[in-house]
């Protein structure tokens, strides 16, 4: 089983911290450093030099100041570099439209974010599932 | 010059002569206002050889009494479009004395920016019987909004253009009253829905951060005391109920804002749907539903799925203690939007029952139950957010139905609910 590399997008510092602290002692996933904002997403991307070394998943919130989470959404989307890399948005509240909106735009699930150790830790376990 | 040789006669001559030329101005003021209102019909004037009689044709009487009695205005136009009569609404309603109105060419009175249409307007009236909006001025500042309506007439002295004018001023200024205030009103139930919405969005965000750290403490209970444990379980339950309580008022927020778009919905299919969803509690609490054959209706599925699921789990909820709830589903066609009408095969529109053996409410709450945040039993015995049945409201209401609720304290819940079968 091979290391799935995740890339986060999140701008709230406590749900960063959750993030890497309800999952860090998993064995099958790195998380790569968290990119405070959807704009930010795209200077870690553009760093990576190699394609091995590109994330596995991709983990937008929707609320994000600049670029939101189905902004660059669609940017991933429209990028040949990236548009192969499976997509997830999560977000603290969710309707149906957002969600609708997201799914057209090739996102492979929207979810809303979880309140506990085991939320997250099913969260990504599905993730996982689904980007095979 | 012509005032230097005039004879000054002495001042008491001079004012007897002034009092009755007076007198006559007042005779001759009151036989036109007497004219005028019909009061007579014939009048004889003292002339030089002798008296004349101007009599004024009897049928004619009861139409001049009442054209002038009238609130509209009436005039009649000669071909060169001069007023040749004219009532005195006409002049009170353009505030000029009726002196200076008969004679003139009506068009003095149309303001600049209906001339054109006005002159439309005559020029048809004179064929066809026509109506136009038009402005006039009134007094010399003014303006005032009329309706006319126009109709040639072969008169005894040849044709002319009888026009009825209508005054629009109150007509007008309630027809903008009522798109202001339908401009308000939208303006503000945008607002409503706009802060509902924000503000929902917003509250979750510090909420979810409460749930989430709350539920890290809870990891650590073996080193709280008992005490701080239970201070914990209630922060953790608070915190679900207001996340409940704002995922149903953004719910209900949104009910209000959408127009609801209808797909054939078959109700049978989808109670059977949520019955299977329910299955858990179902099973807990050991409950029968029952559920008679329904109909395809026109409706927005999801919508009318919650509102099944509302009055479902509703009657799950509310079971009497020790007894296992049974809940029967029926449905009845009737002729009319109304709960006493009769029963109608094929009619227009369907009633749904849904009646539970739960604890049942006192009826004379019946009315309240629909109303936000009402809630008829304490929340530490009954769990809920006081929002679902006023959703479910709004739901029928959306789908121009109606609902309502029977019950007895204690025995038994009916919901009953009229929904368009086409």
């Amino acid at each position: 089983m091979s290391i799935k590399k995740i890339l986060l997008a999140e701008d709230d510092l406590d749900d960063q911290v959750l993030f890497r602290s309800f999952l860090e002692h998993r064995r099958d996933i790195d998380i790569l450093p968290i990119a405070e904002n959807g704009v930010v997403v795209f200077d870690i991307l553009e760093k990576i030099d190699g394609e091995e070394y590109l994330p596995d998943i991709i983990i937008l919130d929707q609320n994000m100041p600049k670029r939101s989470g189905l902004q660059t959404l669609q940017l991933l989307k429209k990028t040949n570099r990236y548009n192969d890399i499976p997509v997830f948005v999560y977000s603290t509240y969710m309707d149906d439209k957002l969600k609708a909106e997201c799914m057209a735009n090739g996102a492979l699930a929207v979810i809303t974010k979880p309140v506990t150790k085991d939320g997250y830790n099913g969260l990504i376990d599905g993730f996982l599932k689904d980007a095979l | 010059m012509a005032s230097n040789t005039t004879h000054i006669a002495p001042q008491a001559d001079l004012l007897k002569e002034i009092e009755e030329l007076r007198y006559q101005l007042q005779e001759a003021n009151d036989t036109v206002e007497a004219i005028r209102t019909g009061q007579i019909d014939a009048l004889i004037v003292a002339q030089g050889d002798g008296h004349q009689i101007y009599t004024l044709k009897s049928a004619d009487h009861s139409y001049r009494v009442f054209i002038e009695k009238m609130s509209e205005g009436a005039v009649t136009l000669n071909s060169q479009g001069d007023i040749q009569y004219c009532n005195s609404s006409f002049a009170s309603m353009i505030d000029r004395p009726l002196a200076n109105v008969m004679g003139e060419p009506f068009i003095h009175f149309v303001t600049e920016g209906s001339k054109n249409y006005f002159k439309e307007l005559v020029q048809e009236g004179w064929n066809n019987d026509c109506k136009g909006e038009i402005w006039l001025h009134r007094g010399d500042q003014g303006r005032v909004p009329v309706q006319l309506s126009l109709t040639a007439l072969d008169l005894e002295n040849g044709m002319s253009l009888s026009i009825i004018i209508t005054d629009l001023t109150v007509q007008k200024a309630t027809q903008k009253q009522l798109k202001d205030n339908n401009r308000e009103l939208e303006a503000s139930n945008n607002d409503l829905q706009q802060f509902a919405s924000v503000a929902s969005h917003d509250l979750q965000e510090p909420l979810r951060k409460i749930q989430v750290f709350s539920n890290l403490i809870r990891e650590k209970q073996a080193e709280l005391t008992p005490d701080l444990n239970t201070y914990l379980g209630k922060i953790i339950d608070s915190s679900a109920r207001m996340r409940a309580l704002i995922i149903d008022i953004l719910t209900y927020s949104r009910l209000s804002a959408k127009n609801i778009t209808r797909q054939p919905v078959d109700l049978y299919e989808l109670v059977n749907e949520l019955r299977c969803d329910l299955e858990i509690v179902i099973q807990e609490k050991n409950a029968t539903i029952t559920i008679d054959p329904l109909p395809v209706i026109p409706a927005n599925k999801g919508q009318i799925r919650q509102l099944f699921q509302n009055i479902i789990s509703n009657a799950l909820k509310f079971s009497k203690p020790g007894l296992p709830p049974r809940i029967d589903i029926s449905c009845k066609y009737l002729s009319e939007k109304s709960f006493d009408s009769a029963e109608a095969t094929g009619g227009p529109f369907c009633v749904i029952r849904i009646k539970d053996n739960g604890i049942g409410f006192d009826k004379k709450y019946a009315s309240n139950i629909f109303a936000l945040f009402e809630r008829l039993n304490t929340k530490d015995a009954y769990s809920g957010t006081g929002i679902g049945l006023a959703i479910a409201k709004k739901i029928v209401d959306k789908h121009n139905g109606l609902i309502t609720a029977t019950g007895k304290e204690g025995d038994g819940a009916e919901f009953m609910i009229i929904l368009p079968v086409r």
